[in-house]
């Protein structure tokens, strides 16, 4: 294989190319302004809330992904290598507070413990991270779950007769092998955090991209929020690297592997502990904000707070699902295109596939605005006759949504595929199946369960996604989550309550064809 | 093999295409039956949709609407430009529609019917943009727990009411506006001791004027700033909400008093249509408009709801009105130094 530009290779250049760039173009808009620094505001900035915004982000950011990795490994383990009554139930359950936007679990929160803590510790870092935690430790959970499902039990075995203690054979060989996937599993929170401006709002902690909206919607300085973040973007990016390092060139060959952890069984008090701690997560991240949810849907139900100015609640769940679904169409094909293309040229298209990604390590009203820019551009040229305008279109939220959500869909997809054992994929080729007919006939289809996963994560990130819906949805599209918000900004929890209880029953199939997926060996992330 | 690469790739493209195409078919859907219309983009959505209900019964013009925040509003329609959808931006506060004046986003309206109802310090002095309504805010407290609350923005910052309370954080366009008129009112070095008095009291922030309200009555807070209009809808459930509200300031500039307002875009696709549904909003729309939101109509000569007439009379801040987008940047940077939430 040859890095570089070959003859007879044109059209995938050009595609990725252009694919690259249009993705990356709302980034680079907003992030171009650093060409021109407004060191005047960057000044003012830096002796005002910069640094309080650092503080809180990083911290922020530490607990998030702390608490998420200690409760997402360790639940993870539980269900995998303890036997008992219940267990399947609770491993798929574990899984569900991805589909509870961390905005509706943080309002539900404050509310529920306004009472007892009172309203001023009620606001606190703390409590935000606790949120946080509760509505992201899945993404830990599904890739230490997957990882540890993939171990080997002789390698325990073998620990187990060097004389390691259960735990410490859990904690010396079991972790460190899936560290890989726990690691990515934590940039994904850690980016998640970063990006969150709808529940670091609700507890008064001022993040960086808290202030990125601040800077911009309350000076309307454009290029001084885009400084901001671009300090953001730079943050994650070296995140990813953070994580690269951390992963290192770690790739654990295993001796039988695709055979379960095996299951200990346990009973009497230490099934008690397991179940306690399982079950105690779940009441805390599902059970207790659904049946509050629930109590409100139902006064609501009274009130006759069923349906807004817009429409019916039917009307609401087929914008979501027409947004979400377009969405995520649109991530599958261009993210499955990428992949292909991209890894048969080398660094570069490892590159451009990067930039193509850029969008997720950006927060969503910075991409929205972005956008905007971009597709007035676009229309300003008028290139096709009529009255065809993409700002205010479908087409541009859900081309903001792939920009958004493309990093996702990219990662499973390149992941899966990447499994299939080149011996196969040369098999084919030597039986005379060009490359196309490689890639559908053999290649996606072993990479089916990991295109699933990709498919569903990027359906349930864009239907609870708030700030990009908010400012580009077209007339007659309004999305669960724009309720939810009006609702919110005026704390009607009531009227808050039914689109958020359809957000989360829409998500529950979804989180259904996710564990399916993983059960059946996807990879999440490269 | 190179036959099946671009097979491939052209499968991709056309599905690429394909998809923003079956988007496209609901993208800006015309008008039904060929009917007028006018867009709006509004900040505001109390009861927005019956009032526009009631334009449309009474001129046959239909009305389209967006909600959104006041600044998001105000960054799309910039963003858009010259192939905007919008005809009307209506917003919740001054401060914003000045800012997208400033941006060259609303046209000047010359309007007899516009300049005569609404008084000149509610509309700005280039026509591009009206209030609609007015409202105050204010310094509201606890009628279990006060007996005599601070009757000026300035006593707000006593060390009496250190650790009791409520303030709505600098991120909300109601905060910046206030500040913004100390600012225009006071100046800012005044305006700065005044409001770093106010976080000397080490307040409670809340980021909702509604949960301010309750925060009052529940007893976390004795002592808070906010509009007056939600005490009609908390009084409107129950009269004996156990909230106070006090005029500030009536022997000096008065209470701060901002404004709901309307202006017509540039690029207005309908301005004629635009300009029907203001001066409708501002004549025999302004009452219902108005008592939607416990407001004062912008035009004195209307009767407020009797909720809000109740309160009794007050002096307002209003000559101010007009610059408090001129201001704004520099209240946003003052509650930055101050350490303001």
């Amino acid at each position: 294989m040859t890095i570089g530009w070959r003859p007879g290779r044109g059209p995938g250049w050009a595609l990725l190319v252009v694919v690259a760039v249009v993705m990356a173009a709302p980034v680079a808009v907003i992030l171009w302004s650093i060409t021109d620094p407004s060191t005047e505001v960057w000044r003012e900035l830096w002796q005002t809330r910069l640094p309080g915004m650092i503080v809180d982000t990083v911290t922020l950011v530490t607990l998030v992904v702390t608490g998420t990795v200690i409760v997402g490994t360790g639940l993870a383990w539980l269900v995998s290598a303890y036997e008992f009554r219940g267990r399947r139930l609770l491993s798929w359950l574990l899984m569900t507070p991805i589909a509870i936007p961390g905005y509706v679990l943080g309002f539900v929160w404050l509310d529920t413990l306004q009472g007892p803590l009172g309203a001023r510790a009620v606001r606190s870092i703390w409590l935000c991270a606790a949120v946080l935690v509760g509505s992201l430790y899945p993404y830990v959970y599904v890739f230490a779950w997957s990882a540890f499902r993939e171990q080997s039990p002789r390698t325990v075995d073998v620990a187990r007769s060097l004389g390691c203690s259960p735990f410490a054979a859990w904690w010396r060989v079991v972790v460190p092998m899936a560290r890989p996937s726990i690691a990515a599993g934590a940039a994904l929170v850690a980016m998640e955090v970063l990006t969150d401006v709808g529940t670091v709002r609700l507890f008064n902690v001022s993040t960086i991209a808290d202030g990125v909206l601040r800077v911009w919607f309350g000076t309307g300085d454009r290029d001084a929020a885009a400084e901001l973040a671009a300090l953001l973007v730079v943050a994650a990016v070296s995140l990813i690297f953070v994580e690269r390092a951390l992963r290192g060139r770690a790739r654990y060959t295993q001796a039988g592997a695709r055979s379960a952890t095996r299951a200990r069984s346990v009973t009497g008090m230490r099934a008690a502990v397991v179940n306690v701690v399982g079950w105690g997560v779940l009441c805390i991240a599902v059970a207790v904000p659904v049946v509050r949810l629930v109590r409100w849907a139902l006064r609501a139900q009274q009130l006759g707070q069923t349906e807004t100015i817009s429409g019916d609640l039917a009307f609401h769940v087929v914008s979501s699902l027409k947004v979400a679904g377009f969405a995520t169409i649109a991530c599958l094909v261009i993210g499955t295109t990428m992949v292909f293309i991209a890894r048969e040229r080398g660094r570069w298209g490892a590159a451009l596939s990067r930039l193509a990604s850029l969008g997720y390590a950006v927060p969503g009203p910075v991409v929205a605005i972005g956008v905007i820019v971009t597709l007035a551009a676009v229309d300003r040229r008028e290139w096709w006759p009529g009255e065809v305008l993409l700002v205010g279109s479908l087409a541009g939220l859900v081309y903001a949504m792939v920009v958004r959500f493309l990093a996702i869909a990219h990662q499973g997809i390149g992941a899966s595929v990447g499994k299939v054992t080149p011996a196969v994929v040369a098999s084919a080729r030597t039986l005379g199946a060009g490359r196309l007919r490689v890639a559908t006939r053999v290649e996606l289809p072993l990479a089916r369960a990991g295109v699933i996963a990709a498919a569903t994560l990027v359906a349930i990130d864009s239907l609870k996604e708030l700030p990009v819906t908010l400012l580009l949805r077209p007339f007659g599209v309004e999305p669960l989550p724009v309720w939810v918000w009006q609702a919110t900004s005026e704390s009607l929890w009531v009227q808050a309550s039914v689109p958020s209880l359809m957000i989360v029953a829409i998500g529950m199939p979804l989180v259904a064809a996710l564990l399916w997926s993983v059960e059946r060996g996807a990879e999440v992330v490269s | 093999m190179k036959t099946s690469t671009r097979t491939f790739l052209s499968a991709t493209v056309l599905i690429g295409a394909l998809v923003p195409a079956a988007c496209g078919d609901d993208a800006a859907a015309p008008a039904e039956g060929g009917g007028q219309i006018v867009t709006v983009y509004t900040g505001r959505h109390y009861g927005i949709e019956a009032v526009f209900d009631e334009f449309t019964a009474a001129t046959g013009i239909e009305v389209r609407f967006t909600t959104g925040k006041d600044p998001e509003l105000r960054e799309r329609l910039i963003a858009e430009g010259a192939n905007t959808p919008a005809d009307v931006l209506m917003t919740a506060d001054a401060a914003n529609v000045e800012l997208a004046a400033d941006a060259g986003v609303l046209a000047p309206v010359a309007s007899e019917t516009l300049d005569t109802a609404i008084p000149t310090e509610l509309r700005s002095a280039d026509g591009t943009w009206f209030a609609l309504s007015r409202r105050a805010r204010v310094i509201i407290s606890s009628t279990e727990r006060v007996d005599s609350p601070p009757m000026t923005y300035a006593a707000v910052g006593d060390p009496a009411w250190k650790g009791k309370l409520c303030l709505r954080p600098s991120t909300h366009p109601y905060t910046q506006s206030l500040v913004a008129s100390l600012i225009a009112g006071e100046g800012e070095a005044a305006a700065e001791a005044m409001v770093a008095s106010w976080v000397d009291n080490d307040p409670l922030f809340i980021d909702s004027d509604t949960d301010i309200y309750n925060a009052v009555a529940a007893g976390e807070c004795d002592v808070a700033i906010a509009n007056s209009y939600y005490l009609g809808r908390l009084q409107t459930e129950d009269p004996a909400f156990p909230v106070a509200i006090t005029w500030p300031d009536q022997d000096g500039r008065g209470a701060h008093v901002n404004v709901s307002t309307a202006g017509i875009t540039t690029n207005a696709p309908n301005p004629t249509g635009a300009l029907r549904l203001l001066e409708w909003l501002a004549t025999d729309g302004q009452k219902m408009f108005s008592d939607a939101n416990f407001e004062f109509p912008a035009d004195p000569s209307v009767e407020p709801a009797d909720i809000v007439a109740a309160w009794g009379p007050f002096k307002g801040d209003t000559a101010v009105i007009v610059r408090l987008g001129e201001f704004q940047p520099a209240a946003v940077a003052l509650l930055s130094r101050v350490g303001y939430e």
